[in-house]
């Protein structure tokens, strides 16, 4: 089983901190009010746990997918809640349920997870470009075991990334997850002298 | 890894299987995205099996375990049989293998599809017939089994229970 050291952990925490950073600031450019995130988690679970980090498997999500290709294969994967997603698009006076409302949700993975992997790269000097974003509603526990499977990679554990972004004054918040794979990781990790 | 489950609801979660003989259980995998979930039914002794399978077959340089279907099947057989269930009584029932990303990156089938393939071809292999499924689409399914008389039930997300393998009337065993 691949296990990581707590240098290491810190090293991807950091990352984490300031990839969300960037992102929470590109989300409170396109909404025009703050946003605050978290302080990320990283920690490297055996699969069912890391479905469980996010929620009830059944509970149901939006969840927007931005394949991560490059240097590393990763996914970002943002989990926003009905309600919440319901706020975010009523900015724009939209319905996340609608084809624009979907456009909207798939606008803003576009936009985070972008600002986030542009830091990860600028950091580790490797070349990582986000694939056009992917927008479901359904269980969370299928959301993110069909991305840890979808590419058949038989992992043991998955390295998961967690931030919570909210926007100030909206009560809007959403889950921000990188995972790698496993790969991946290690030449992250190596680039950054660990 | 294999639980004998007593009482109430008993989640199988990914790479787990879970068996009982009480009837007064449920055994359930909620939130099947591309994974698996293969029950193996013995109604006239109640016992069932349930196996969340995520993965068609361990690599070459792995060990199979209850992730993959090479092994979770006749594991799950196995485990079943061990309870009292008679292997010609034994009925299979699929859900899940669903395809809610594209992932694109090598043209090939995906897992979901491939998953779904692999539980047919080891269920074959053990001589097991399916009786029921629902796989494929887009959707993530939740689905439970009751020992008692092995019916069978899924949901997908927002959607209502649909039943999908029952008792004939006739069959039914008193308790």
């Amino acid at each position: 089983m691949t296990t990581y050291s707590d240098l290491q952990l810190d090293a991807l925490r950091e990352l984490a901190n300031i990839g969300s950073g960037q992102a929470a600031a590109s989300l409170s450019s396109l909404l025009g009010k703050p946003t605050d995130i978290s302080v990320p988690t990283a920690a490297a679970l055996p699969l069912a746990d890391a479905v469980a980090v996010a929620g009830q498997p059944d509970e149901e999500r939006h969840g927007i997918l931005v394949p991560i290709i490059g240097d590393m294969q990763a996914a970002v994967v943002l989990l926003v809640p009905d309600e919440d997603a319901q706020t975010l698009c009523s900015v724009y006076g939209l319905d996340p349920h609608s084809d624009d409302g979907r456009s909207m949700l798939q606008e803003v993975g576009n936009i985070l997870g972008t600002s986030y992997i542009n830091v990860l790269a600028q950091m580790t000097g490797m070349a990582l470009e986000p694939a056009p974003p992917q927008v479901v509603h359904d269980m969370l526990g299928a959301i993110l075991a069909s991305v840890l499977m979808g590419r058949g990679e038989d992992l043991e554990v998955a390295l998961v990334l967690d931030s919570d972004l909210t926007v100030e004054g909206e009560e809007c918040s959403m889950s921000f997850l990188l995972l790698p794979e496993s790969g991946g990781v290690e030449d992250l990790l190596a680039r950054l002298g660990l | 890894m294999t639980l004998v489950a007593t009482g109430t609801e008993h989640l199988a979660r990914m790479g787990e299987q879970v068996v009982s003989a009480d009837a007064g259980d449920v055994l359930a995998c909620v939130g099947l995205g591309s994974c698996i979930g293969l029950a193996l039914i013995d109604r006239r002794a109640t016992v069932a099996g349930l196996a969340h399978i995520m993965l068609p077959a361990a690599p070459a340089s792995g060990t199979p375990n209850g992730k993959h279907a090479d092994h979770a099947v006749p594991a799950l057989l196995e485990a079943v049989l061990e309870l009292g269930a008679a292997r010609h009584r034994i009925d299979a029932v699929l859900v899940g293998g669903a395809s809610m990303f594209s992932f694109g990156t090598d043209g090939g089938q995906q897992v979901g599809a491939r998953n779904a393939e692999a539980v047919h071809a080891e269920l074959a292999k053990l001589r097991l017939h399916p009786r029921a499924e629902a796989t494929g689409g887009t959707r993530g399914r939740t689905m439970r089994v009751r020992v008692a008389d092995g019916r069978v039930v899924y949901k997908e997300a927002g959607g209502t229970e649909v039943e999908l393998f029952s008792t004939p009337v006739g069959l039914r065993v008193a308790a």
